[in-house]
């Protein structure tokens, strides 16, 4: 009796001493857990590009609200896929968030490329910066005025590409493809920069990319967009049919609405900044509050403007849907997808 | 806005209270990362990039352009002194640049590099002034079939390069060839000699390659050798006497004024073109350097006009590179990518508009290529004493400290460990290569230039079908090509029957 009384004392003891020792690590919240403390953002492209430099531009702001110092690393290679990879496999104490190339990463996956070592709808993500419309703009020396133009062709349009299974090819054979255009993709040029000079040169007619890389040729007068991915219209391209629009002129409407769907959820992933798997759910939720308050600070806003880099923010919950979305896809449309990525269209 | 009065507007702008410091602080800063090896152009910029959020648009452009044009200044620096290229353009200096200092030659070597480093951006710092009109026209000239044809005519460089010992060069400029086709092929998007290895995936870097190939490879020389790197000068030169080699040098440099003038007009033509860089720039200005000498069997022993070829050409292909992103936002290389987006930062606008409404901008970046190139000079010029007795220093102490700056700079650029492996690798090849007279030069030409052949063949081939060479522009220079071959060869033959008979 006397014993299993000290046992208990004994028992007692060391019980408050455990919840002793715990109760600071719960009481910390995730505020002050990141207090003066060093976060890495990995931006898996060199310095100077736009993942950069939205990264830059993102920093200052995330140390405003989050009180942690954050060090941008740029960790270039295999497309984006190696920081991808990097910032999905680091430790989980939620010290390590990075800028990823959403579209490009899922499409990597789908396609299962080599190397690929992280699942798109795993990563915790804080939201997204901004998703890049994409549009087809041709010379305004190749003639072609609207995209029926296109449609109706005699001999084929040539629209440039980067490499197989990249954006601006992926766009021009998926879409080509369902709706029929007469075209021929040249591609293997070195970057979406060379595939712009080839156009101003007028060796190739058009080429798909994003609004931001076509904005400047828009505006000297030598691009013309004729569609884009945005549905409902979009500011930036007023009065241009969408390839929605066009969608119900099709062989087979209804399959062509649902391919260009997935086509365009696609691009709606766009650029989203997001942490490792299994990171604490508080630390998580505390980031995504940091990161929406920086995306909507005023100051950050006009910094933004001011580099022309054009921002559309989701927040983390929505990207997360989005994301899974993106790479859950019926059969058929993964295959087609499949297939364009892989340069067997 | 007309062209003069931007041009008046942009001198004022650049010499002002508000600009010159940044100017002045920017090339220092170019002319110290040029220094050290394997920290490039690109990664000056990158750095200065992250300073540009609170500038001034023309204090930012004087500042990160600044930090840019003086690189290969540095980079010449230790190429001459250390056998080590300071940065990759500086790869051709290493022909005759160290031979010189073991010849006791080393200030007079500094003082021609600097001088035509001076000379060489000026030109192409003009040369793009006086394009302003023509400017789009001038960059659209270039597409691929062109563009394989000028690379194409650049490889055959090897020929001139390695005259001595052509078979072994010929081994060498396709084994760069084979180099240069590792990684994933992205017209096809197959894997070609990555053995598995995602690291490969990208093909090699040109940095660490070209580091491990001179760089590392010396330190090899210099450890098994032992003995101090100056090997034929007992004492270093005095600093006195140094200074007087340097005005020598600065004063060859300019009397040699129309080889500086002919090889700063391929490398301002070669910095048109996007993805050439300046690498293959230097070389092929040597190689015309070499051609066009009376004494071709001086070339690599120690003859001053290879260092101003290499150094003249390398400088001036940053007025060409410039044209692209100025006329149409489009970037021929990395560092003008990072340029490029720093002029977003500071809210300019590349394009037509800045040709018409900001030339005074385009007028500052030309000033800021002169300017910035001045200070380095004159800056430079003090930086050879301290340095050029660093080179008496024995070898079991230099060698690892110079190892250590190595690896760091193989490191740096991507921040890859894989790079530093790159380097030691091709360190061992590069020893091999030495021991064995293989010639580097024609390794590295091939390996720069094999990915720009290979590309732009396929894609004029696919728009322009197999007879693309027949369009006007290809053909004639096609013709140039053949023609620079048949005299190559030719001579190449009595020569070696002279040497027979």
């Amino acid at each position: 009796m006397r014993r299993t009384f000290l046992k208990g004392i004994a028992a007692s003891i060391a019980l408050t001493g455990v919840v002793g020792a715990a109760a600071p690590a719960l009481a910390e919240t995730a505020a002050e857990f990141y207090e003066g403390k060093n976060v890495k953002f990995i931006v898996p492209y060199k310095p100077g590009g736009g993942y950069d430099e939205y990264a830059r531009l993102l920093g200052p702001f995330m140390e405003k609200y989050t009180g942690a110092r954050f060090d941008i690393v740029n960790m270039p290679g295999s497309g984006g896929m190696k920081g991808a990879n990097e910032i999905f496999n680091s430790p989980s104490d939620g010290l390590t968030v990075g800028i990823i190339n959403g579209s490009a990463m899922v499409t990597n996956e789908l396609a299962g490329i080599e190397g690929a070592s992280y699942k798109v709808a795993d990563y915790n993500f804080l939201g997204r910066v901004v998703a890049d419309q994409r549009v087809l703009a041709v010379s305004t020396k190749s003639g072609i005025e609207t995209y029926e133009d296109i449609l109706n062709a005699d001999s084929p349009v040539l629209l440039g590409a980067t490499g197989l299974g990249g954006s601006t090819y992926v766009d021009a054979v998926v879409v080509g493809t369902v709706m029929g255009n007469n075209q021929k993709v040249i591609h293997g040029f070195n970057s979406s920069s060379d595939v712009r000079q080839a156009l101003l040169r007028g060796d190739i007619q058009g080429m798909w990319g994003s609004w931001g890389s076509a904005r400047k040729g828009v505006a000297s007068g030598d691009f013309k967009i004729v569609t884009h991915s945005a549905r409902d219209g979009d500011p930036n391209t007023p009065g241009i049919p969408s390839v929605f629009d066009y969608a119900a002129k099709a062989d087979d409407p209804a399959k062509a609405e649902e391919i260009l769907v997935s086509w365009d959820a696609l691009s709606a992933v766009g650029r989203p900044v997001a942490t490792p798997p299994g990171v604490a759910e508080d630390r998580v939720e505390f980031l995504r509050e940091a990161f929406a308050k920086a995306m909507s600070d005023p100051e950050f806003l006009e910094k933004a403007k001011q580099a022309k880099r054009a921002v559309a923010y989701l927040d983390g919950a929505s990207m997360a849907d989005l994301a899974k979305a993106s790479t859950n896809l019926t059969p058929e449309i993964q295959a087609l997808f499949v297939a364009a990525i892989k340069g067997e269209l | 806005m007309t062209v003069i009065e931007g041009m008046t507007s942009g001198f004022f702008q650049a010499i002002s209270l508000g600009v010159l410091p940044y100017l002045m602080t920017g090339a220092i800063f170019g002319l110290v990362i040029g220094v050290i090896p394997g920290l490039s152009g690109h990664f000056a910029m990158a750095m200065a990039v992250t300073f540009l959020y609170s500038m001034e648009p023309s204090a930012g452009i004087a500042f990160l352009l600044g930090a840019h044009s003086t690189v290969a200044q540095g980079g010449g620096l230790t190429a001459i002194l250390f056998s080590t290229p300071g940065t990759g353009q500086n790869a051709a200096t290493l022909l005759d640049g160290p031979p010189m200092r073991d010849n006791g030659e080393a200030g007079k070597a500094v003082g021609a590099a600097m001088a035509s480093c001076f000379l060489g951006a000026t030109f192409g710092a003009i040369a793009l002034a006086l394009l302003i009109p023509v400017l789009r026209d001038v960059v659209l000239f270039f597409g691929p079939p062109e563009i394989f044809v000028l690379a194409f005519l650049a490889l055959t460089f090897v020929a001139i390069l390695g005259k001595e010992d052509m078979t072994r060069s010929m081994i060498a400029a396709l084994m760069g060839l084979m180099l240069a086709m590792i990684g994933v092929d992205n017209v096809t998007n197959t894997e070609r000699f990555t053995m598995g290895s995602s690291d490969l995936a990208d093909g090699l870097s040109l940095v660490p390659a070209i580091l491990g190939l001179f760089a590392v490879a010396e330190m090899i020389e210099l450890w098994v050798r032992g003995g101090s790197l100056a090997k034929d000068v007992p004492n270093a030169l005095s600093g006195r006497e140094t200074q007087k080699q340097i005005f020598q040098g600065i004063g060859t440099a300019f009397r040699k004024w129309w080889l500086v003038m002919r090889c700063s007009a391929i490398g301002t033509t070669m910095g048109l073109i996007p993805g050439l860089g300046s690498a293959p720039a230097a070389f092929v200005a040597y190689g015309h350097a070499k051609q066009t000498s009376k004494d071709k069997e001086s070339f690599g022993k120690g003859n001053v006009e290879g260092v101003i070829g290499a150094e003249a050409a390398n400088d001036a292909v940053e007025g060409g590179a410039l044209a692209s992103t100025i006329a149409f936002g489009i970037p021929g290389s990395s560092s003008m990518a990072i340029l490029l987006s720093g002029l977003f930062i500071l809210g300019l606008e590349t394009g037509p508009q800045m040709l018409t409404t900001n030339v005074d901008i385009v007028f500052i970046m030309i000033f800021t290529i002169i300017i910035g190139n001045l200070i380095g000079t004159i800056v430079g010029m003090f930086l050879v004493n301290p340095l050029s007795r660093a080179t008496s220093i024995r070898a079991s102490f230099m060698v690892p400290v110079l190892m250590a700056i190595i690896v760091t700079g193989a490191y740096a650029a991507d921040r890859s460990l894989f790079d530093i492996g790159i380097a030691l690798v091709f360190g061992v090849i590069g020893y091999l290569m030495k021991v064995l007279n293989y010639s580097r030069a024609a390794l590295l030409i091939g390996f720069v230039l094999g990915f720009a052949v290979e590309k732009n063949l396929y894609l004029a081939l696919l728009i322009d079908g197999p007879l693309f060479f027949m369009e006007p522009i290809p053909l004639t220079l096609s013709l140039i090509t053949i023609g620079f071959l048949t005299v190559n060869i030719f001579g190449f033959v009595r020569d070696r029957r002279k040497g027979n008979s």
